[in-house]
């Protein structure tokens, strides 16, 4: 995206933080987290020879208390350690969104409780995040992970931009920095967290994709169960239709329901014709089929029209643009 | 009056500081103009020379070229002239409805950024307004556009626009348009509704919507930023609109008539049935097909009644905010 003057001196004013901005890194607990304590010496040296101050903040689910003892010894020891814990299962989203609202630091890292890239790349993102960036986030590259990896990395981004959901070359490595009031703003719910880049250059933000060496535990080969890629696919189905048709739903569902009334549509015209020909209709299922597929067109396209109607309802308090700068005297 | 002022503040100092009792304001969305914002805002102050109490109100919709540079540095220097600037490409709707949020105008004036409309109109328009119209949509008499590739379109898609919306505009596509306040209070633009304002202004406010012809001008700079193939997106847009005109206070009366008329063809195929049971002596048990799309007939029915009950649901938690009563005024006294 090309930098324009007005934009810039709207940063300076609005809330570029100082150059020494305190960092609170985000540690969502969920799956196959490595040993918190550890985690954190690791993430948090490149801060400590920075010279910079800045907090983590764990965040564990009612399942992973005992993870959170060997923070609470750090803690102990005065290291700038803080664990929340919920009280049930929420989901990696809301963990980051508790955390967001607890964090003090100006800029915010996130990073999953696991090793995805060598821990000199927060930093990086941290400066890229000063320099201007909104969001900045890592790039795992060179990969030097499996082919099956790369595979599925490759894969799943093909989906992403195929479905028109957006364009990032690793959405999935899960490390970010981004001003805390760019976090604050983006809308984030459900599962779509790990989308956050797309939800964030969607709302018009600047998203910087930063290459950065990948970890070296990352270079085991991973295959997950089919459940998780089958969830990943339906995550994206999602996010795609959010992002493109919650303003116009009937687009969608029209579009849907107009294709399969037409080819119900069509089914029917031709035992229309059969039956005017004498054929008798009575012992035809295909009309059954015709019949189906108009139904089913129907169905999609009242739900787009029930749609609409939320939509437009809901439109005197939601803001479809967001304002980037202004300019007078 | 005065036509430059020393810098006063920063950029971003709240824009009721600049000026008291705007009277019209002029909203001009931009996108890629860098060529035309100049002459556009020489072209506005020239055409509003008569009038005092005006501000123009550039909104940039992520153009990528110096378009706000050149627009800032315009702003700067008047104090009559205000930049909004957007974070990404939004689309012409939200650029416009982001323009209207910021207009301070008793009578708010739409025109396009790229000098097809004649800010000489601006006036002619304003005093229609005060006819006491709420929405004065101007029609490009003399157009001076490729015939095949754009006029044809075009009235073809707006004779289709006026039978569906029954709101009787010569020329939906042209931006030149007046505004009372009060309507745009009561009209939030999404999507790309900005093709069919008088058809929303009429279905969501009821206006009382006037028409006057309007100069325009072949392109000078840049080019179109329309294509041709958008027909289905309008149609859905249009079933929208008709939509909600009709039923945006009931739902489920929509719905409701369309689930008579699945009933009603459900009784049809269920007739037929029995007919043919009947007369061929056929069993039960051997008729498929026909007790099969009654069935189904009828499953759409019961599933669009529910739907409607869903709409009236959905209505009722956002009742308080649709609240806004038709436009009106005393007739004498």
């Amino acid at each position: 995206m090309s930098q324009i003057p007005l934009a810039t001196e709207a940063r300076v004013a609005a809330a570029v933080p100082p150059s020494r901005a305190m960092v609170s890194v985000i540690v969502p607990v969920t799956e196959r987290p490595e040993p918190l304590d550890e985690l954190y010496r690791e993430l948090s040296a490149p801060f400590r020879a920075d010279g910079r101050s800045f907090e983590f903040i764990f965040v564990t689910e009612p399942w992973g208390r005992s993870l959170a003892t060997g923070l609470a010894a750090l803690a102990a020891e005065g290291e700038p350690v803080r664990a929340l814990l919920t009280g049930q299962v929420v989901g990696e989203t809301a963990q980051i969104k508790i955390a967001l609202g607890q964090c003090r630091g100006e800029i915010v890292v996130i990073h999953p409780a696991y090793r995805r890239v060598e821990a000199a790349a927060l930093t990086t993102l941290v400066a890229r995040v000063e320099s201007g960036a909104d969001v900045a986030t890592a790039r795992r590259w060179p990969r030097r992970d499996s082919w099956i990896s790369r595979v599925q990395t490759r894969a799943f981004h093909r989906l992403i931009v195929g479905l028109g959901a957006g364009e990032m070359q690793d959405i999935g490595s899960g490390v970010r920095a981004a001003r805390r009031e760019v976090l604050r703003e983006i809308p984030l719910y459900g599962d779509f967290g790990r989308f956050l880049p797309l939800a964030a250059q969607r709302e018009g933000y600047l998203v910087e994709e930063v290459p950065v060496p990948q970890h070296p535990h990352e270079r085991r080969t991973r295959v997950y169960s089919p459940g998780v890629y089958l969830r990943r696919v339906i995550d994206v189905i999602g996010l795609m239709f959010l992002l493109r048709f919650t303003e116009k739903p009937l687009r969608f569902f029209g579009l849907t329901g107009a294709l399969l009334t037409a080819g119900g549509g069509l089914i029917l015209l031709v035992l229309g014709l059969q039956r005017l020909g004498g054929e008798s209709l009575a012992d035809r299922p295909l009309l059954l089929l015709g019949l189906l597929l108009v139904v089913l067109g129907v169905q999609s396209i009242a739900l787009g029209l029930i749609g609409e109607i939320i939509v437009h309802l809901h439109a005197t308090r939601r803001r479809t643009y967001r304002i980037a700068g202004r300019a007078s005297t | 009056m005065a036509r430059t002022l020393p810098l006063a503040g920063n950029s971003t100092a709240l824009p009721e500081a600049a000026l008291d009792d705007v009277q019209l304001s002029v909203v001009v969305p931009l996108y890629n103009e860098a060529d035309s914002v100049e002459p556009l805002v020489d072209a506005v102050r020239a055409a509003l020379v008569a009038h005092t109490a005006w501000e123009l109100v550039l909104v940039d919709d992520g153009s990528r070229d110096s378009t706000v540079a050149i627009a800032a540095r315009l702003a700067a220097a008047d104090r009559r002239i205000r930049l909004i600037q957007l974070a990404r490409n939004y689309g012409q709707t939200p650029a416009m409805q982001a323009g209207f949020d910021e207009a301070r105008g008793r009578v708010v004036v739409s025109m396009d950024g790229d000098l097809q409309n004649d800010p000489l109109d601006i006036p002619r328009v304003v005093a229609e307004l005060e006819e006491g119209y709420d929405l004065v949509a101007g029609y490009r008499e003399h157009r001076q556009d490729k015939l095949l590739t754009r006029k044809v379109p075009s009235w073809i898609a707006n004779r289709i626009i006026r039978r569906i919306t029954g709101v009787n505009i010569r020329d939906n596509g042209c931006s030149l348009k007046g505004y009372r306040r009060e309507l745009l209070d009561r009209m939030h633009l999404y999507s790309d509704m900005h093709r069919f304002i008088p058809a929303v202004a009429a279905a969501i406010a009821g206006a009382r919507i006037s028409e006057i012809p309007v100069r325009h001008h072949a392109r000078r700079f840049g080019h179109s930023k329309y294509g041709l193939s958008r027909v289905a997106k309008v149609l859905a847009d249009l079933l929208t609109i008709t939509m909600i005109r009709s039923f945006r206070e009931r739902p489920l009366a929509l719905f409701a008539g369309g689930a008579a008329g699945c009933a009603a063809l459900s009784l049809v195929f269920a007739v037929a049935a029995l007919g043919i049971m009947l007369r061929s002596g056929v069993t039960p048990e051997r008729m498929v097909v026909l007790p099969g799309a009654a069935l189904l007939w009828l499953g759409l029915a019961v599933y669009l009644l529910m739907l409607g009950l869903v709409g009236e649901i959905a209505l009722r938690e956002s009742r308080d905010e649709i609240q806004t009563l038709p436009l009106m005024r005393e007739t004498f006294g």
